[in-house]
């Protein structure tokens, strides 16, 4: 089990995995400041 | 969402258990331009094609976080014409989620998801009722007015 999530950082790797694994992306488009 | 809602169990667990988490800065080009993002948080669900089915403007705590990714999940499954997989996430946010903030929507897809894969009137109907009988404020009630003359 994780104990925290493991965030992707660049939309094209998210969306190879999301294909490989068969499930859909989530963003959070957040305020880094 | 940081401080409050991420570090939980449940939603780690549930984002790593069902979905590809992705996270960009609100003024990162283009996906901010592409994605049309104008507040922060924004939560945007894609399918494994890139398109999107579902977003939410705002923070949600844990509670309210999970049924609205499971709201999602149904929504994108539901737009593919994925009718099991949407009863599915639909079934669960409403049973375990039953005072969300989702939950009348979810109830509302329920019965149009279990319309478009019978072609039968009775889950508008019965969507209808359990709408007029738990949340009969909710704007879902009102949009499911139409299906008590089912």
């Amino acid at each position: 089990m994780e104990n925290i999530i493991k965030w992707e950082t660049e939309l094209k790797p998210a969306l190879t995995r999301a294909l490989s694994e068969k499930k859909a992306v989530l963003i959070d488009f957040f305020n880094p400041g | 969402m940081d401080a409050v809602t991420y570090p939980e169990k449940k939603v780690i667990d549930f984002i790593s258990d069902y979905l590809i988490p992705l996270r960009v800065a609100f003024d990162a080009q283009p996906m901010a331009k592409d994605f049309r993002i104008n507040w922060t948080p924004t939560l945007v669900i894609l399918d494994p094609e890139g398109k999107e089915h579902y977003r939410s403007v705002g923070f949600l705590p844990a509670d309210e976080l999970i049924p609205s990714l499971l709201l999602g999940l149904a929504k994108v499954h539901f737009e593919l014409d994925q009718f099991p997989e949407t009863l599915l996430n639909l079934d669960r946010l409403i049973g375990d989620f039953p005072k969300s903030i989702a939950a009348p929507e979810a109830i509302f897809l329920r019965g149009v998801t279990g319309y478009k894969s019978t072609h039968e009137a009775k889950p508008l109907k019965r969507a209808y009722e359990k709408l007029q009988a738990q949340y009969p404020s909710s704007e879902w009630a009102q949009k499911a007015s139409p299906y008590r003359l089912l």
